[in-house]
């Protein structure tokens, strides 16, 4: 009944995934693993009906998407300005360059306790990690990128007559636009991994915050719907920003 | 378009020195010289994209009477076919319609109909060449500098893209200044070669006039009688250039 070749690859997957909850299943029922640590599947799969079922968990995924998108908006927009300014104004670059080089040797999300201190412990601090989280990685993207703008494309539009505003509309932009694309599905990464950070350390809502209510409750089943929930939101927005670079880098 | 005793350098000994040469109306010359001998500096002095160090450039055209066919084709990755054509049109103040439809017009000159809506990554290399060119011809330039257009091509696609060139400068009138380093495609294609010593501080050694009528067919040409002689004379001038280089040296 094995059904051969690529194309049924994702059904193959499945079946494993199947069988393993399966044995998994199997084993918790019968005493082999300590529901403590590792809860049956069908627990899980309870807790995380249970979180929708009563509708709790909408204020949570609420604050979570606010804090992330936000973060990421802002971040590429802030992203993008220095790394555009820092490239064509060297004096500027001189004092920019340094700082996000150490922002971006450190795991960034050390500063959420900060942010917490400076920002409270309401949405404004989570945004904030977010923020800087993505804006170093789009700095560097932009910054890098345009010191790399190919000559060849620049001489073109020069020698067709272009402006300097024809080179930027022309050449620049859409090189930006390509090189932020490009790195977009690790941005939104950096922005769920700052707002569930930052909600983590100090909070009143969000999916960060339910992980440490789940930890501080010892609910390990709640604490697998969680981790499982973030993944599956993730992965959407992945699937989005995926289909959002294919379609305006279809040139590549 | 006249050139007079341009002397290029970047930064250290100059690469190009008291290099002169005049491309009159509707004429085809071509510059042959060894790689490195600063063709395509001075190509880009012409234009304006490398200042030379003393000479003149003198032209009654305007900047966007002359085209650059550059030596990779350069085509904007991210816009389609039909709108890089378009692209210098509009740069110089077409309307957007009119300047789409202009290019769909060359396109179709240029055997390129239904490939306007290709990004130029899915297009062959020929058919990229075939892009910058409409891209250059959609100017209705009066002057086309050319460097080394037709080295990157394999030689049935180069061919065709030639012969196509050819007919089209000679239909219209176009004064062409061809950068190569291939004696036989200067010869076939030129009123005049102008042939460029070794560098650095290359310098022209000769103007030779090649004596084959127009039309011209660019590979009948290399059969007409006059081809065989110039081709040696051409030779044996710039072997004689490098002996004397390897002497001095
Ligand atoms: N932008 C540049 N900066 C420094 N040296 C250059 C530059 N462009 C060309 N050269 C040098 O000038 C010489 C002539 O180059 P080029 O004009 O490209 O020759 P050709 O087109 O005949 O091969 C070469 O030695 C090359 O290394
Ligand atoms: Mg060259």
């Amino acid at each position: 009944m094995m059904l051969p070749g690529p194309r049924y690859a994702w059904l193959r997957q499945l079946a494993a995934v199947a069988v393993l909850l399966a044995v998994w299943e199997a084993a918790g029922r019968a005493d082999m693993l300590n529901p403590m640590y590792v809860p049956n599947p069908s627990r899980i799969g309870a807790a995380l009906v249970d979180l929708f079922a009563d509708g709790r968990i909408w204020p949570h995924l609420d604050a979570t998407f606010t804090a992330a998108l936000g973060g990421l908006a802002l971040g590429i927009a802030v992203g993008i300005i220095l790394g555009v300014v820092a490239a064509l104004v060297p004096a500027i670059a001189e004092l920019i360059e340094p700082v996000m080089s150490v922002l971006n040797a450190i795991p960034r999300v050390i500063l959420a306790p900060l942010f917490v201190i400076w920002l409270g412990i309401g949405l404004a601090s989570k945004v904030a990690l977010s923020f800087i989280l993505v804006a170093v990685l789009i700095f560097f993207t932009v910054f890098n990128g345009i010191r790399q703008v190919d000559r060849r494309l620049v001489e073109r539009v020069i020698t067709l007559g272009g402006s300097r505003w024809s080179l930027v509309r022309h050449v620049y932009l859409p090189s930006v636009a390509a090189w932020v694309l490009g790195n977009l599905k690790i941005a939104v990464g950096f922005a769920f991994t700052g707002a569930c950070v930052g909600e983590f350390v100090a909070a009143t809502r969000g999916l960060g915050y339910l992980l440490s209510f789940a930890q501080s409750t010892y609910n390990a089943a709640l604490m697998f719907a969680l981790i499982l929930l973030i993944l599956v939101v993730v992965l959407l927005i992945f699937a989005i920003a995926g289909r959002l670079e294919k379609y305006l880098l279809r040139w590549n | 378009m006249r050139v007079s005793d341009l002397t290029i350098s970047y930064g250290g000994e100059p690469v190009l020195e008291g290099a002169s040469l005049t491309v009159g109306d509707g004429r085809f010359v071509s510059l042959v010289g060894p790689s490195g001998s600063g063709k395509s500096s001075l190509l880009r002095a012409v234009i304006g994209l490398q200042r030379p160090l003393s000479g003149t450039i003198e032209t009654k055209l305007a900047r966007s009477q002359i085209g650059i066919l550059f030596q990779d084709d350069a085509l904007l990755p991210w816009k389609t076919a039909r709108d890089n054509v378009a692209l210098g049109l509009s740069l110089n103040g077409m309307e957007r319609g009119k300047a789409l439809a202009e290019a769909e017009a060359w396109l179709e000159r240029l055997d390129l109909a239904g490939f306007g809506d290709r990004f130029p990554r899915h297009l062959s290399g020929g058919q990229r060449k075939r892009v910058a060119l409409a891209q250059v011809l959609a100017m209705k330039p009066e002057l086309i500098l050319m460097d080394e257009p037709f080295a990157s091509l394999d030689a049935i696609v180069g061919a065709r893209i030639v012969k196509d060139v050819v007919a089209l400068v000679e239909g219209q009138g176009i004064s062409v200044l061809l950068v190569t380093h291939d004696l036989e495609e200067a010869i076939s294609l030129s009123d005049e070669v102008c042939l460029l010593s070794q560098g650095p501080r290359a310098h022209i050694i000769q103007h030779y006039a090649v004596p084959i009528p127009r039309p011209r067919d660019p590979i009948h040409s290399r059969t007409h009688p006059a081809f065989a002689p110039l081709y040696e004379r051409l030779w044996a001038d710039l072997s004689r250039e490098v002996d004397h280089r390897a002497e001095a040296a």
